[in-house]
C-alpha cells in the first residue's frame, strides 16, 4: 500500500493516479448502490445552486449548457457530413 | 392535563418491566434505558444559504477557476476556452451549419434579456418566497402561541387547585348554617306544641267554670221565682200601681206649677 489511510475512505480528489483502478472497483456498483449515487449528484447540484434564497439563472443555465453540449455529441455522427472541408 | 398524559406515558412505558421482571422496581427499568445520546443534527433545520454557488458567464463555476488559478493564473481559464473553441471549430469537431447562426442570436437575445430584466424578476420572485414564508412564519407563531396559552392554563389550573380549600369553607359554613336554622326551627315548633297543649287545659278549665256559674245563676234564679208565690205577687202588683197613683198626682201637681 502506497498510502497509510485505507483506500476506501478515499475521496476522488485524495485517490492517487495509480490507484484509481482499484479505487473504481471499490465502488458500490449494485443497483441501490447506482441510484444512490445519481440521487446524492443531484441533491449536491441542487442544494448548491438551486436550493437557495437567492438562486440565480446559472443554475438552469448550466443544466441546459449541458443538455446542449450532449445533444451536440449525440448527433455528431449525422453533422458530420455537413463539414465544409474533408481534411483537416 | 399535561401531566396526565405525561403519568399515562409512564404507566405505558412501565408495562413492559412489569411483564419481563417482577422483582425490579418500577422505576430501575428506566433509570437504565437512555435517551437522546447523539448530537442533534439538523434540529433546528439550518437555514437555506443566501446566494448559490458562484458561477462566471453563467456556464462555469468558480469552483474551475480555483483550481487552475495556481499554474496559470488569472487568465488561464479564458486562454484555454479560447484556445479549445479555435481548435474544435478549425477541426471542425464543431461544424459551422445555418443553426449556429440561429444559436448565436437566440444567445445573444438571452443573453440582453437577462442582463436587462434579471435584477427585476429576482426581486419580484424574492417577494413572493417572502409572503410564502411570511404565511408559514405565521402558522408557527400561531401555533406557538396556542401552546403557550395551553401552558399557560394548565399553571393556572394547577394554581387554583392550592386554592380548593376555599370552596370547601365556604360550603363547610353553609351546611353549619342550615343546621343552626333547621334546629331553631324545631325547638320554636316544640316550643308552640307545648303552649298549644297548655292552652288547652286551661280553656277547658275556663269553660267548665263558665258552666258552673251559668248553672248556679240560672238555678238560683229558677228557686227564686219559685219562691214568689202567687199571693205575693198579687200584693207586689197592688203597692206597685198605688205607688204609680201617687207618683202620678205629684207629677200633675208640678206641671201645674
Amino acid at each position: 500500500m502506497a498510502s497509510l489511510v485505507p483506500l476506501k475512505e478515499k475521496k476522488l480528489m485524495q485517490v492517487k493516479l495509480g490507484e484509481l483502478p482499484n479505487w473504481i472497483l471499490m465502488r458500490d456498483f449494485t443497483p441501490s448502490g447506482i441510484v444512490g449515487a445519481f440521487q446524492r449528484g443531484y441533491d449536491r447540484y441542487y442544494n448548491k445552486y438551486i436550493n437557495v434564497r437567492k438562486g440565480s439563472i446559472s443554475g438552469i443555465n448550466m443544466v441546459l449548457a449541458a443538455y446542449v453540449v450532449f445533444s451536440y455529441c449525440i448527433s455528431y455522427k449525422e453533422l458530420k457530413h455537413e463539414r465544409r472541408r474533408k481534411y483537416h | 392535563m399535561l401531566s396526565r398524559v405525561v403519568l399515562s406515558a409512564a404507566a405505558a412505558a412501565a408495562a413492559p418491566s412489569l411483564k419481563n421482571a417482577a422483582a425490579l422496581g418500577p422505576g430501575v427499568l428506566q433509570a437504565t434505558r437512555v435517551f437522546h445520546t447523539g448530537q442533534p443534527r439538523l434540529a433546528p433545520v439550518p437555514p437555506l444559504p443566501e446566494y448559490g454557488g458562484k458561477v462566471r458567464l453563467g456556464l462555469i463555476p468558480e469552483e474551475f477557476f480555483q483550481f487552475l488559478y495556481p499554474k496559470t493564473g488569472v487568465t488561464g481559464p479564458y486562454v484555454l476556452g479560447t484556445g479549445l473553441s479555435l481548435y474544435f471549430l478549425s477541426k471542425e469537431i464543431y461544424v459551422i451549419t445555418p443553426e449556429t447562426f440561429s444559436t448565436i442570436s437566440v444567445v445573444g437575445l438571452m443573453v440582453y434579456v437577462i442582463k436587462k430584466y434579471g435584477a427585476s424578476i429576482g426581486e419580484f420572485l424574492d417577494k413572493l418566497n417572502e409572503e410564502k414564508i411570511a404565511q408559514l412564519e405565521e402558522v408557527k407563531q400561531a401555533s406557538i402561541k396556542q401552546i403557550q396559552d395551553a401552558i399557560d392554563m394548565e399553571k393556572a389550573h394547577q394554581a387554583l387547585v392550592q386554592k380548593r380549600h376555599y370552596l370547601f369553607d365556604v360550603q363547610r359554613n353553609n351546611i353549619a348554617l342550615a343546621l343552626e336554622v333547621t334546629y331553631r326551627d324545631r325547638l320554636y315548633r316544640a316550643y308552640k306544641e307545648v303552649k298549644n297543649r297548655l292552652d288547652y287545659h286551661i280553656s277547658v278549665q275556663n269553660m267548665l267554670r263558665r258552666k258552673e256559674e251559668e248553672h248556679m245563676m240560672d238555678w238560683v234564679e229558677k228557686h227564686v221565682v219559685w219562691s214568689i208565690s202567687a199571693q205575693q205577687e198579687k200584693e207586689t202588683i197592688n203597692k206597685c200601681i198605688a205607688d204609680l197613683k201617687l207618683l202620678a198626682k205629684k207629677a200633675q201637681a208640678q206641671s201645674v206649677m
